[in-house]
């Protein structure tokens, strides 16, 4: 096994002290007084050319930070709306090389780049190498729905040596000292889930990720934004009230597939679609605070 | 002049002038006056972790400036509360930027042993370290020859304090050696490119005896090398600027001090008690934050209900009773002969009988213990994966004993080929939902199961058929299931007066029955354990679901664990194939891929075709229709006999544990071997009634 026989990080590299990127991000926008939006869309879909123009359509339409997804085979934290997603991107030849452009694209575009990985596509990647080109991309930091700090010392090393961040998820259902544990080894910010359950839009939003935003600061959190289930301006602007940054998926991503919700619209109205919901939901973090 | 020659000649021209200022005599006062040494190698050699040397350095030749350190004794602090056994200093002042200055600051600063490193070459050195209080200090063998070393070594031995002997070559390893080390660092950089190699390490280290501490001391950085180096043998690692330059000193330290812990733990013995969650490196836990809590809840329960004589005198009376153990073990003779016609020697062969048990398959023995631990945790709602049927039946029958609400999931392309099992678990009282997305299999039914959990993890248990997911699973179902191998090894010696047997037998898919049947002879090295997997149309096909076969799996974390995999070069989840359902799966249990990394189990596969044909012989020669898994395990005693042959065995006793019954395979056999009409076949394929089940 290779990666037992030298240490990957070969000749040591010392800790990057570059700064938090998405600390910067959420200092502009407090003095622009309001919270970050963040706008999901998996890489690739509905193919790796159109899902650039749909990353900067998000960030050119107000967007302050895009999660780029990594299509998986495998996604356990997502609904059916990024389940046929991913599986439409990785039919059409989604490959992780190719991620990197899309964090390009984000970053030349004004946005923060943040990728959404499930782990064993880093870890397959390299985790080093990854940090790398990621690095080098311009990005800011992961988002680790499936890795929890307790196994993430190969990503916390990797992330130190690149000035990367790591966000970490907290659901409602976290006990005290595991947010304690996920606030101590967060970078960047905490990734809190609105709800028990994955990923995909919702009517109603309990009254819960108020207090898991609450109980996640006092565990020793800097930054805590909210995703999962939220879907509508009116939603993003409640939730934005408390949160340093609403994370919107789905409700974005739905915008891309037809009717049916196994297939991708046509390239021009798909686009013209996300165009549109993005206004709506920038409207609603605007008015949040 | 070489880098170090120059290091040396300006380190003595540094101590000259300082004993120009306290002669030797004087030194030699203050070192007898000194607090007495502490005795290091206690520090540095442990059974539960790593221990971390943690540097304060402010420069390297080879780095340049590193960190400013205006305060070292608040960085020893640091160090110190992050769980450091000791802490070196740099007292070199040329290029490294420190003094004596700063090790009488950390020396005040902490209570744990203090390095002093330098590059001593004389006597003053020495003394001078002690009489600054060191604990430890450093001889490098390059810098000296074996004369000096030997003095320099038995000065610090006669001083109370302990020597670190810094070496870089085999040759320089037994110069330390001879001159009486008894801490050796080993600095495995490669010097072309600098490279830090864990493998040379491992290969420097390997002669050295038990009672030498060995030092890693090049290149750690983080928790990476630290497990690196643990895994390679180093008892102890020397870390600088990965914890010096971090923004929080202590937590960079504490992290390293885990991962030491992580890996000693990893690795503990006796095999058959060794617990969760790492299994050498396999294993873990990666899920969502989410499921933490649920994991936790269950692992704490578990641990008390093992300690709680109730729940397991209820789980023994319930396995008697309703689950009809112990299944016997049965003597196969004429298929013993099938063996000795195959592959000349003839073996005793003995049938462990899980297919006699209630539902017709070991997997009853697993879902009664974890219902009977749902119970205690006060869920109300059981969900479970099923590949094709035996855990999906297994987990509503106990369900409907103890009256849970019990939903299965399963892949539709599975629950198609299996409509008469869909319709016993709905008659048990489950609902059974077909799992539409992905390839619709066994691995898309635990993605859905995963998704249930996470959403409704406050009143429901998954209750997971195997030895795979994520801790505590592996190490629970393991000891749920190794029941089998306990009354095996009874069984043997009360029914037929044998010892021990010479090897075990079983099929591997997820790998609970094999876990379950190997674990009580895992450390007995006597017993040669075989373990199958499924070859599909074999391994070049492409069409498999063999793991542990050069180019076939992979590491890789899926569906909660850390283990072998199989996946494209993007790490993707590859599609697998079995002609039995129960086989087809993509990764394996953690405690199989550490088996196998140790070499403890040997692991094969057997074909479709040549775990057909030992269905065939099997029902033919005993008169016992074994489940198309276990057939694989049967195919595979040929294979195992082979072995035991070229071994030198002449008459093996062999155990064969049957997972599961056949009957349900029948329609498959029939199809295979051609007993069916093809009419009949299609008929058969209408009512569902093609099956086979989960290993």
């Amino acid at each position: 096994m290779s990666n037992t026989a030298t240490t990957p990080s070969g000749q040591p590299l010392g800790i990057s002290h570059r700064p938090s990127p998405t600390a910067a991000m959420f200092e502009r926008l407090d003095n622009a007084g309001r919270p970050a939006f963040i706008g999901y869309l998996p890489y690739g879909f509905p193919d790796p050319e159109v899902s650039l123009k749909a990353f900067r359509t998000l960030v050119e339409h107000g967007v302050d930070a895009v999660e780029i997804g990594l299509p998986y085979s495998d996604p356990v934290m997502d609904g059916p709306v990024i389940q046929a997603a991913s599986q439409i991107a990785l039919n059409n030849g989604e490959s992780i090389n190719g991620v990197f452009r899309a964090v390009e694209t984000v970053a030349n575009a004004g946005g923060t780049p943040l990728i959404m990985s499930y782990w064993n596509l880093i870890y397959h990647y390299g985790v080093e190498r990854f940090a790398r080109d990621f690095e080098n991309a311009g990005g800011a930091g992961l988002i680790t729905p499936d890795l929890i700090p307790d196994e993430a010392g190969e990503w916390i090393e990797a992330s130190d040596r690149h000035g990367l961040d790591r966000i970490f998820l907290v659901s409602p259902d976290s006990a005290d000292e595991r947010l304690e544990v996920v606030a101590k080894a967060a970078r960047g910010f905490v990734y809190a889930a609105s709800r028990m359950g994955v990923t995909g839009e919702r009517n109603t939003l309990s009254s819960s990720p108020e207090q898991l935003v609450e109980r996640t600061r006092r565990a020793g959190a800097g930054r805590v934004c909210v995703g999962i289930g939220v879907s509508t301006a009116e939603q993003a602007a409640k939730v934005g009230a408390y949160a340093d940054g609403v994370i919107v998926g789905s409700a974005l991503v739905h915008q891309l597939l037809d009717d049916s919700g196994r297939n991708a619209l046509d390239e021009a109205e798909g686009l013209s679609r996300l165009a549109a919901k993005t206004d709506e939901l920038v409207a609603g973090v605007a008015g949040a605070r | 002049m070489s880098v170090l020659d120059d290091l040396v000649a300006g380190a003595v021209e540094d101590a000259a002038a300082r004993e120009k200022v306290t002669p030797l005599e004087e030194v030699k006062e203050a070192a007898v006056a000194a607090p007495a040494p502490i005795d290091a190698i206690r520090w540095l050699k442990r059974a539960d972790g790593i221990p971390v040397i943690a540097e304060i350095k402010r420069a390297s030749p080879s780095k340049g400036h590193l960190s400013d350190i205006p305060d070292p004794a608040a960085l020893a602090r640091e160090y110190e509360r992050g769980g450091a056994s000791a802490i070196s200093v740099l007292t070199e002042g040329r290029r490294f930027l420190g003094s004596l200055d700063d090790f009488d600051q950390v020396r005040e600063a902490v209570r744990i042993p203090v390095l002093r490193k330098d590059f001593i070459v004389t006597d003053y050195q020495v003394w001078e370290a002690r009489a600054h209080g060191a604990d430890l200090v450093l001889l490098i063998v390059a810098a000296l020859d074996d004369a000096k070393l030997k003095h320099l070594l038995d000065l610090a031995h006669d001083l109370g304090m302990t020597v670190l002997v810094e070496t870089h070559t085999r040759e320089e390893i037994e110069r330390a050696r001879r001159a009486g080390a008894r801490v050796i660092g080993i600095n495995a950089r490669n010097l072309k490119d600098l490279r830090v190699d864990v493998n040379r390490y491992a290969e420097l280290a390997a002669d050295l005896p038990e009672d030498v501490v060995k030092v890693a001391e090049s290149g750690v950085f983080g928790a990476v090398e630290v497990e690196d180096y643990g895994r390679a043998g180093a008892d102890a690692v020397l870390v600088g600027e990965g914890v010096a330059t971090a923004d929080d000193h202590a937590l960079a330290v504490e992290r390293l001090v885990k991962a030491g812990k992580r890996v000693k733990a990893s690795e503990t013995t006796p095999l058959s008690t060794h617990q969760g969650p790492y299994w050498g490196q396999f294993g873990g836990r990666y899920v969502p934050e989410a499921l933490i809590t649920a994991l936790d809840e269950l692992e704490r329960v578990y641990t008390e209900a093992k300690a709680d004589p109730e729940f397991t005198r209820e789980l023994v009376t319930l396995n008697q009773r309703y689950v009809g153990r112990p299944s016997p073990l049965t003597e196969a003779p004429r298929f013993a002969a099938r063996i000795a016609e195959k592959v000349g020697i003839t073996p005793r062969v003995f049938l462990k009988r899980e297919d006699l048990n209630h539902t017709g398959a070991h997997k009853i023995n697993n879902a009664l213990g974890q219902a009977l631990l749902v119970k205690r945790m006060g869920k109300t709602r059981v969900i479970a994966e099923t590949g094709a049927g035996q855990h999906g039946v297994a987990t509503a029958t106990v369900c409907a004993m103890l009256g849970l609400k019990c939903r299965i999931y399963m892949g539709q392309i599975d629950a198609r080929r299996q409509a008469l099992n869909v319709a016993r678990m709905r008659m048990l009282g489950a609902e059974v939902v077909e799992v539409t997305l992905g390839d619709k299999i066994l691995k898309d039914a635990i993605n859905e199961a995963l998704r249930d959990w996470v959403t409704n993890v406050k009143d429901t248990h998954y209750l997971l058929g195997t030895v795979a997911g994520p801790h505590p699973f592996p190490e629970m179902v393991r000891d749920f299931q190794k029941v089998i191998g306990e009354e095996a090894k009874q069984q043997l010696r009360d029914w037929y007066g044998i010892d021990h047997p010479d090897a075990v037998c079983a099929c591997v898919g997820g790998g609970s029955n094999a876990i379950g049947v190997m674990n009580a002879f895992l450390d007995d090295e006597r017993v040669n354990l075989y373990g199958y997997e499924a070859g599909g149309n074999g391994p070049e096909s492409g069409r498999h679901a063999i793991r542990f076969a050069p180019g076939t799996g992979q590491l890789g974390m899926f569906q909660g664990a850390k283990s072998y995999l199989l996946e494209t070069d993007e790490g993707q989840t590859l599609d697998t194939y079995s002609i039995s359902a129960g086989l087809d799966y993509a990764s394996v249990g953690p405690e199989h891929a550490w088996l196998k990394d140790i070499g403890r189990v040997n692991y094969s596969w057997a074909t479709d075709e040549e775990a057909m044909n030992a269905f065939r012989d099997l029902s033919q020669t005993e008169g016992i229709i074994p489940a198309i898994e276990s057939s694989h395990a049967v195919a595979g005693a040929y294979k195992a006999a082979a072995d035991l042959k070229a071994k030198g065995y002449e008459h093996p006793v062999m155990i064969i544990n049957i997972s599961g019954r056949g009957d349900k395979d029948m329609a498959t056999a029939g199809k295979w071997f051609g007993y069916l009409t093809d009419e009949q076949s299609k008929a058969l394929e209408v009512t569902g009634a093609h099956g086979d089940t989960v290993a």
